[in-house]
């Protein structure tokens, strides 16, 4: 038997743990949940919107999501030739589906809500939960980011220097108001899901958001901000760079204070 | 115990809440590389498992569409490893049933649904499942009642209801549609609890099959229909046979002459122009279950 290689001692490399294990699990558990709940969510709220209007004389519509589909269709095209269902037939599971999507939408949504758990035990069990709570300097800390993102592009292309407002904590405070916001529309979404899954029983709920179609419409909005709050999420994360992306898989960071955005 | 020293000063809640400094650590080069490749293949096989899951829980006609030229042969493929069509129906009832059984857990059968002013009823869409009943259908109504204490079987028009002396019951409960919408509705009638101690059924029953045979589908053809209604919400204080829609008789959109108002369960639960309701020991067929919606349909 050959002796083992001799082998150089590992190098040390510093780093900084950031997301608990939970959590990891949890935010990217968020990805498809939230895709199929939107989707077979939009596929029953086909069945009769709630956002409506008197019948349009040309086109005979009364919902909102198939005049947008009727916009849309001219833009992208219609392979369909339903210009009325194309919201539907893009980001739904598809019209006339209202058992399979009732059925699907809501085990996603048991899962969803032990998921929601289990991100919360995580923000408990390793401490992330401080780096969410608001804080006295938020508001024109907020701001500054703002104006930051604002003045990127044109810096970059009059190629003058536009330093990051310096952070001291874990996220800035735009990062930080979307991250401690985000759970609390999850819980609000859950509520109002409930509060029209079982009106009767949790008739108490119900009145929590005056009536039936308010909870529909509070649960409809909360989709809204959970949907659109991906699209900056996801742009942002790409801008800062592999680390960060890395971080919400590995749990730790290399990069360490100072050398960030300081 | 033993007693806490007063402090003079600790910590103000917004220290105690504050964010702690992030600590750096150091860590093996080797480590690193070995733990970074560990999670990034868990994540795959994570995303791997999610698509699988995606593919076989959607339904057939979401996939001919996303996929039109690969959605047979990913189907077969899935279905070589468990993830088949039928698997999925199981699997999908099973959770439909585990969501029932929550909604027979919340359901208190002293609990009573929200109640309305008169004034403040909404206009109520009249969505029979097909075409209303043709009146000359109605001409000769009874409703049948069987599986009773008494071994009978009765037949009741609205004239031997009324003869029972019952207590006429008024109520404006929303009505909601497993599609979405509600309406507030005035109802007046018999509470279902009052024809059952008129006519109690046989011991052991625990399930009223209530059933239309003057109903038709939306070509007008006759087609019956037919609900599972569990004893509990039969006798609910608000459960009705309802007779009456805004004080007046039940327009036959509305199901005339006599049909269920059981504000605890979805629309679809509150059946039209009942001709007959059979009590029983075993859980009846639903119209809609048959069709992939829930059973128990409970509020």
């Amino acid at each position: 038997m050959a002796a083992p290689k001799p082998k150089a001692p590992d190098r040390m490399i510093p780093i900084v743990r950031k997301h608990h294990a939970l959590v990891r699990l949890a935010h990217w558990a968020n990805v498809p949940l939230l895709f199929g709940l939107i989707a077979t969510g939009l596929a029953i709220y086909w069945a009769a919107p709630v956002f409506t209007h008197a019948p349009d004389p040309v086109t005979g519509s009364r919902d909102y999501l198939a005049d947008l589909g009727f916009a849309l269709a001219r833009v992208f095209g219609d392979r369909d030739s339903a210009p009325s269902q194309w919201v539907y037939n893009h980001f739904s599971l598809g019209t006339g589906q209202l058992a399979g999507a009732l059925r699907l939408h809501w085990l996603l949504a048991y899962v969803f809500m032990v998921n929601g758990v289990l991100y919360v035990v995580g923000l408990i069990a390793g401490g992330g939960w401080r780096a969410l709570l608001p804080r006295p300097s938020d508001l024109p800390d907020a701001l500054a980011m703002i104006r930051y993102y604002l003045g990127v592009v044109p810096h970059a292309i009059t190629r003058r220097p536009w330093p990051h407002p310096p952070v001291r904590s874990k996220y800035n405070a735009l990062q930080r108001g979307a991250y401690f916001t985000m759970p609390l529309v999850g819980a609000l979404v859950v509520l109002s899901g409930w509060a029209m899954h079982k009106p009767a029983q949790l008739g108490w709920l119900e009145r929590l958001f005056v009536n039936y179609d308010g909870a529909r419409i509070v649960h409809f909005g909360c989709m809204l901000v959970l949907g659109s709050f991906v699209v900056p999420h996801v742009l942002l994360v790409i801008a800062d760079g592999f680390d960060t992306f890395r971080s919400m898989i590995t749990g730790w960071s290399l990069r360490v204070k100072g050398a960030g955005h300081e | 115990m033993s007693k806490r020293p007063a402090r003079p000063k600790g910590p103000s809640l917004l220290e105690r809440l504050a964010e702690r400094p992030e600590s750096m650590e150091p860590m093996a080069d080797g480590r690193i590389r070995a733990q970074s490749r560990r999670d990034f293949l868990l994540f795959g096989l994570g995303a791997a498992v999610a698509a699988a899951g995606a593919w076989w829980l959607l339904p057939d006609r979401t996939k001919a569409r996303i996929l039109p030229w690969a959605h047979d042969r990913l189907d077969t493929l899935a279905a070589r490893v468990g993830l088949s069509g039928s698997n999925r129906e199981r699997f999908l009832n099973g959770a439909l049933s585990f969501d029932d059984d929550v909604a027979e857990a919340l359901y208190s059968k002293d609990r009573k649904v929200r109640t309305y002013a008169r004034s403040e009823t909404t206009p109520l869409k009249p969505n029979y499942h097909g075409q209303a009943p043709l009146p000359e259908a109605l001409a000769d109504w009874s409703l049948e009642l069987s599986g009773l204490a008494s071994g009978r079987t009765e037949r009741l028009t609205l004239a031997s209801l009324a003869a029972l002396g019952l207590p006429r019951r008024e109520q404006v409960t929303r009505l909601i549609c497993v599609e979405g919408w509600s309406a507030v509705a005035h109802w007046g009638g018999y509470a279902f609890a009052d024809v059952l101690g008129a006519f109690p059924p046989a011991e052991g029953t625990r399930w009223a099959a209530l059933r239309s045979d003057v109903s038709r589908d939306a070509q007008g053809r006759p087609e019956p229909y037919f609900v599972s209604l569990d004893l509990a919400t039969a006798q609910h204080p608000q459960t009705l046979l309802a007779t009456h829609l805004g004080g007046a008789p039940l327009p036959l959109a509305h199901g005339a002459p006599l049909r269920l108002v059981a504000p605890v369960k979805l629309g679809l639960k509150n059946i039209k122009a009942i001709t007959q309701i059979v009590f029983q020991a075993e859980e009846p067929r639903d119209y809609w279950n048959l069709r992939g919606y829930s059973k128990y349909d409970g509020l």
